[in-house]
């Protein structure tokens, strides 16, 4: 892969797949907090 | 709820459209804009559409009636008539699927050429067959009840997901898959001036997560008054974006690998059978593929459904806010649908040219979700129907974003409107006939904004909404 692409792929996927991981482990933690109240 | 509405969002416009989209628009250079709408166009517009939904409890004709008047039910007409354009359309691809699902069965795919299935299958009657069947069994649904399909979906959707990772890892072992993401992610700066890429990368980010559709208002009509709007429209919007790279990846790496030269051929139009053609492909390199393809074909039939459904869910709820029987709107939306998709069955350049002048009306029904909110005041509605129900509060920056939706949306069409006639002269650019061009849009569109203006007071409902926390 040339370094373009390279540099593309973990910008693009880590926003993506990234902010998703972030988005369902906060929306876990929140509903586990709601539990607990 | 949330499995209901990522049923709706996960669907072809992931695994169908996205790869055929970003190939046809150079790969790399497409994922620079299509990254950037998802913040400041996706995600505004999916809180906007939730809160609106949540407040309101009518379909968009009536959301928007409410919000901003009745001399405005037009705009809620156009968000509607465009995903009902693309239903019409839509059900044509269900269609295809449920075809691939019999195909896999019977091992009539993947053969030893590829593309030689599609190719038999693409236009003929048995297209009209199986369009027949995806609308008949959408319509059934929704006379039925989702229960059924809620329940195949809640299955049926995780094990798309999972099967689509597995394919993912698959394809970018196959020798020669660099290539492929080499073309999915190597951006060409010069192509970043072409309207063109910044008009799809708008119009399939749109596809993706649903936004601008009016669907979401529609399932926000059953949301309980507390349920969190905004962390549902980041998750939304994140998760359909997450599917659709992981189906670049794979159908592109699988391209490339068998076809080192792919580049030339799938680069511009003609290609709306990219994934059906292509993955029966990879099923070819895994053991015990012809299973995982029943399955993967399933899954994919069943996430089209879904989406199928909350289509037909749309107009049959614009109708019945209209005060028609709902048994009697639900028949008159499965008629219309079958009828109105029969051109795109049997012609690819229709079906073509109906995904390019209705993709493109998802900008334009965008653009009136912001100006209802901007017309009703920004402030408050992002105090009256946002902030109350969500645990993240959103501040003065989606006040901001109704106004950069606003202001994407007309540079957009100003700037396709001049580059379009300077590349092809105002007559050829002008050309109502051709598949793809700016006549064709612009004459589409005129004629159904027309009819919407000039029949608006027979649009208003005097109908009360729901008001109470029904579901």
């Amino acid at each position: 892969m040339n370094t373009d692409a390279i540099i593309t792929m973990i910008i693009i996927t880590g926003i993506v797949w990234g902010g998703l991981v972030f988005l369902v482990v906060y929306a876990m933690r929140k509903e586990k907090d709601k539990t607990r109240e | 709820m949330m499995i209901a509405m990522l049923g709706m969002a996960v669907g072809t416009g992931n695994i169908w459209r996205f790869p055929r989209i970003a190939a046809t628009n150079g790969g790399g250079s497409f994922l620079i804009p299509w990254i950037i709408f998802l913040f400041i166009w996706s995600i505004p517009l999916i809180i906007t559409e939730f809160a609106l939904g949540k407040a309101m409890r009518q379909g968009p004709v009536g959301a928007f009636q409410r919000l901003i008047g009745k001399k405005y039910a037009w705009m809620g007409a156009w968000v509607a008539f465009t995903a009902t354009a693309i239903m019409f359309y839509y059900s044509v691809v269900t269609g295809w699927c449920l075809r691939f699902v019999v195909a896999s069965v019977t091992g009539a795919i993947p053969g030893s050429k590829p593309g030689a299935f599609w190719l038999s299958y693409e236009g003929s009657l048995s297209s009209v067959l199986t369009h027949g069947s995806a609308i008949l069994i959408a319509t059934f649904v929704v006379f039925r009840g989702v229960k059924g399909i809620e329940k195949a979906s809640r299955v049926l959707i995780p094990s798309l997901v999972v099967l689509l990772i597995v394919l993912a890892i698959r394809a970018v072992t196959l020798p020669g898959a660099e290539r492929g993401l080499n073309f999915l992610f190597t951006p060409d700066w010069n192509a970043l001036a072409d309207v063109q890429v910044w008009l799809q990368a708008l119009t399939q980010n749109a596809w993706d997560t649903g936004a601008g559709w009016g669907l979401i208002v529609t399932y926000a009509v059953y949301m309980r008054v507390h349920e969190d709007t905004t962390l549902n429209a980041f998750i939304l919007g994140f998760g359909n974006n997450s599917i659709s790279l992981l189906a670049g990846i794979t159908v592109l790496c699988t391209i490339f690998s068998i076809q080192p030269d792919a580049a030339s051929s799938i680069v511009g139009a003609g290609n709306n059978g990219l994934t059906f053609i292509w993955i029966p492909q990879l099923f070819k390199q895994i053991p015990a593929g012809q299973v995982f393809m029943v399955i993967f074909f399933l899954a994919l039939l069943f996430a089209a459904l879904t989406s199928l459904i909350s289509m037909v869910e749309l107009v049959t709820r614009a109708l019945v806010d209209r005060g028609l029987n709902r048994k009697r709107a639900i028949v008159t939306v499965g008629l219309a649908g079958f009828v109105f998709g029969l051109p795109s069955a049997l012609s690819p350049d229709f079906f073509t040219n109906q995904d390019a002048v209705w993709g493109i009306g998802l900008m334009v029904s965008g653009l009136f979700f912001s100006l209802a909110a901007i017309k009703y005041g920004l402030e408050r509605f992002r105090n009256s129907f946002i902030n109350p129900s969500g645990d993240i509060l959103i501040g003065k920056g989606w006040n901001v974003m109704m106004y950069v939706v606003m202001v994407e949306a007309v540079i957009l069409l100003v700037w396709w409107l001049s580059q379009t006639i300077s590349d092809n002269g105002l007559w050829d650019s002008l050309n109502p006939w051709s598949s793809w061009s700016l006549g064709t849009v612009i004459v589409q569109w005129s004629i159904v904004l027309a009819c919407l203006i000039i029949f608006n007071p027979y649009l208003v409902s005097n109908k009360s909404p729901r008001t109470t926390d029904e579901h």
